[in-house]
């Protein structure tokens, strides 16, 4: 069929001259068969019977010959030239051909009459839709001509035929060229569209390739292990950090439920929990440490949401492990070291602290005043020194992230209450009032940690107490909005000069000048107060005014059990 | 009934403060300095009427030493103050112990605090 084509194909571009030219192909082709056909068949008929010599024979003959090589003049034509040359040509051949088909009787009024019908209504196929009339005239005038020729009437009918059927295969024809018009114009829309749809789609296909090459290349880079679970806790995405924190292969990992790697032997059973609390309980950002075999890991989890969709929608987790054995370890090594020091810098502070007593309590014989005064001089520093190694305690816990908030029903009266009993003393041995207040809108239980609360105030207290020379120190608590409480701490203090305020709650600094100094203490307490603060979620705000006092202001979430 | 306290203290100058502390409000005072001397006493030698024990201690712990204080019937009747430095110790054993005293421990306080456990003559 490939190889018929390419006999009956006509190189051009119009699709409409492509289709005539083929057509014409076909009938050309085709009536040389035929002709070539009759060729053999005389020429076999004439050795058979050795009639070259007739002369009818020999016309035929020639005719034939003559027939066969015009339309291969004409075929060649098509395919080379002009379509519709080589249309016009073939039907004018078709036309005179046939009035040597017949005798003239036959032709113009009797059975081969119907012989014209072909040259019609072929050529509004091959050549152009309205040629049909032109055949119509040209056959109407032959047949009207072989009829005066021979002295009969011209069938006025058979003419009028001959354009009636113009006229049908000219409507045929042109409905035809413009159903095939308009078909083209579809596919040639479709085709914009297809093609602008496939442009489209391999430009997405590109960006996203190069996006999920770029996000693959920043996961690969990562040293953190990064593992990103769908919402049904699936790992679709780890990076190869992953394989070598956890020592497996990331088969084993990705597309895998997170459950086969918390059931993963080398897993302690604490962490096991803390993983399962994870996946049972999404619904917060997670941060937590978990043993895996000799290795300490930090798991931090994340949910990712999909902006584009409405609602903030869930689309899945990522997980950091970050290999965190060797902070762990230098954190056991400093709380050990914390530890050790503070119980070495303790005992021998016990045995000043317990001598001094001894003095002062006269064990050993009367002593004078000058001595009980010295006595309670070195009670007094000791104390002093305490307080600074219990603070660097809770600081190196702090920093360690040892220091735990403990959450518990709190009745901030009675807070209030406690601190007031435990500063009170202080206060009047300076002769400064202080006061104590509690908003009525404040509930009268709260949730928060009272052991810790009552750190803070105390040490505020002690401070305000200390840089306060007269006047008073006032504690106030008091609810600052529905989901808020706060707890005000003022003095009337000389206050903290304006540049220093930024600086108040850093680790060892105090504030600047002689006077400062000789109060002594290293500012840690600040320090630690934030701490604390911050660990509550809470925020802790400072305004001073030289020579007229400090207000410090405590924010914390307000939670009513 | 005995009026014999023990202290389990491991530094000398605790141990002496602590000592005179006790023989102030008129306790008979024993005093061993590390683990293994402690256990003997407690097993060999003394039921005191009072015990000051150390956490931290050379040899054998202040806990084991607890534990074993607490097994012994002879005991039943001791009261039993843990000195330590270290809170948590404190924490974690104080339920087994009568009292828990954290370092630094007052000559004042324990003087008064003993004072009102010593038994009536």
């Amino acid at each position: 069929m490939k190889y018929l084509n390419r006999f009956l194909s006509v190189p051009t571009s119009d699709p409409d001259e492509a289709r005539r030219g083929r057509l014409l192909n076909i009938l050309v082709l085709s009536n040389i068969g035929g002709a070539l056909a009759g060729l053999l068949l005389i020429f076999i008929d004439s050795i058979w019977g050795l009639q070259f010599n007739d002369p009818e024979t020999r016309v035929l003959l020639v005719g034939a010959l003559v027939a066969s090589l015009g339309l291969l003049g004409i075929y060649r034509m098509n395919r080379r030239a002009s379509t519709r040359l080589a249309a016009l040509l073939y039907l004018l051949f078709l036309t005179i051909l046939f009035i040597f088909t017949d005798n003239p009787e036959e032709l113009s009024n009797g059975r081969s009459l119907f012989i014209f019908v072909l040259p019609i209504t072929i050529s509004s196929l091959i050549l152009l839709p309205q040629a049909s009339f032109l055949f119509a005239t040209l056959s109407g005038g032959i047949v009207a001509w072989l009829a005066t020729s021979i002295g009969q009437p011209v069938n006025v009918f058979a003419i009028i035929g001959f354009f009636m059927l113009a006229l049908v295969s000219w409507l045929s024809a042109s409905s035809l060229e413009s159903a095939l018009k308009d078909l083209r114009v579809i596919n040639a829309d479709l085709d914009v569209v297809v093609t602008q749809r496939t442009d489209a789609l391999a430009e997405s296909l590109n960006r996203e390739r190069i996006e999920a090459g770029r996000n693959q290349a920043i996961l690969n880079s990562i040293v953190d292990g990064v593992i990103v679970f769908d919402t049904k806790w699936n790992a679709t995405l780890a990076n190869p950090a992953i394989r070598g924190m956890l020592e497996l292969p990331l088969e084993m990992i990705v597309n895998k439920n997170f459950r086969n790697l918390i059931e993963h032997p080398k897993l302690s059973d604490h962490s096991r929990k803390l993983l399962l609390a994870m996946i049972e309980h999404d619904t917060q950002p997670f941060n937590f440490r978990i043993e895996w075999g000799e290795k300490t890991l930090s798991v931090s989890a994340a949910q990712v949401y999909d902006l584009r969709k409405e609602g903030n929608v869930n689309i899945g987790t990522v997980t950091v492990f970050r290999d965190f054995t060797h902070e762990a370890e230098v954190e056991r090594l400093k709380s050990t070291f914390v530890a050790i020091v503070s119980h070495e810098l303790r005992t021998p502070l016990n045995a000043v602290l317990g001598y001094a007593e001894m003095f002062r309590e006269a064990v050993y014989g009367p002593m004078n005043d000058k001595q009980v005064n010295m006595a309670d001089r070195i009670i007094k520093n000791t104390g002093r020194l305490l307080e600074l190694i219990n603070d660097l305690l809770d600081q190196a816990q702090m920093e360690s992230g040892k220091l735990t908030i403990n959450l518990s029903p709190v009745k901030p009266s009675e807070l209030l209450e406690t601190v007031h009993g435990l500063m009170d003393k202080t206060a009047s041995d300076k002769s400064l009032k202080l006061n104590s207040e509690i908003d009525e809108n404040l509930p009268e239980i709260l949730i928060g940690d009272g052991e810790r609360l009552q750190q803070v105030l105390v040490n505020l207290v002690s401070n305000a107490i200390k840089y306060t020379a007269n006047g008073e120190v006032s504690i106030r608590m008091f609810r600052s909005d529905y989901a808020k409480w706060g707890i005000e701490v003022s003095d009337t203090g000389r206050g903290i000069p304006h540049a220093e305020i930024p600086h108040i709650f850093e680790t060892f600094r105090q504030v600047e000048g002689a006077a400062t100094r000789t109060k002594g203490g290293f500012g840690l307490g600040l320090a630690i107060v934030k701490q604390l603060v911050n660990l509550m979620n809470g925020d802790i705000q400072v305004t001073s005014k030289l020579e007229k006092g400090t207000t410090f202001t405590i924010i914390l979430p307000l939670v009513i059990p | 009934m005995s009026q014999i306290a023990l202290i389990i203290e491991d530094d000398e100058d605790l141990a002496n403060i602590f000592a005179e502390a006790l023989r102030g409000v008129g306790f008979e005072v024993e005093h061993a300095t590390d683990g293994k001397a402690a256990q003997e006493k407690i097993r060999n030698e003394v039921t005191p009427y009072l015990v000051l024990l150390d956490m931290h201690l050379p040899h054998i712990s202040g806990a084991e030493l607890l534990d074993e204080m607490k097994a012994d019937e002879r005991f039943a009747g001791t009261t039993i103050i843990i000195t330590t430095a270290d809170a948590r110790m404190g924490e974690t054993y104080g339920d087994k112990a009568d009292f828990v005293l954290i370092k630094p421990i007052s000559f004042v306080q324990l003087r008064d605090l003993t004072a009102r456990l010593k038994p009536n003559p």
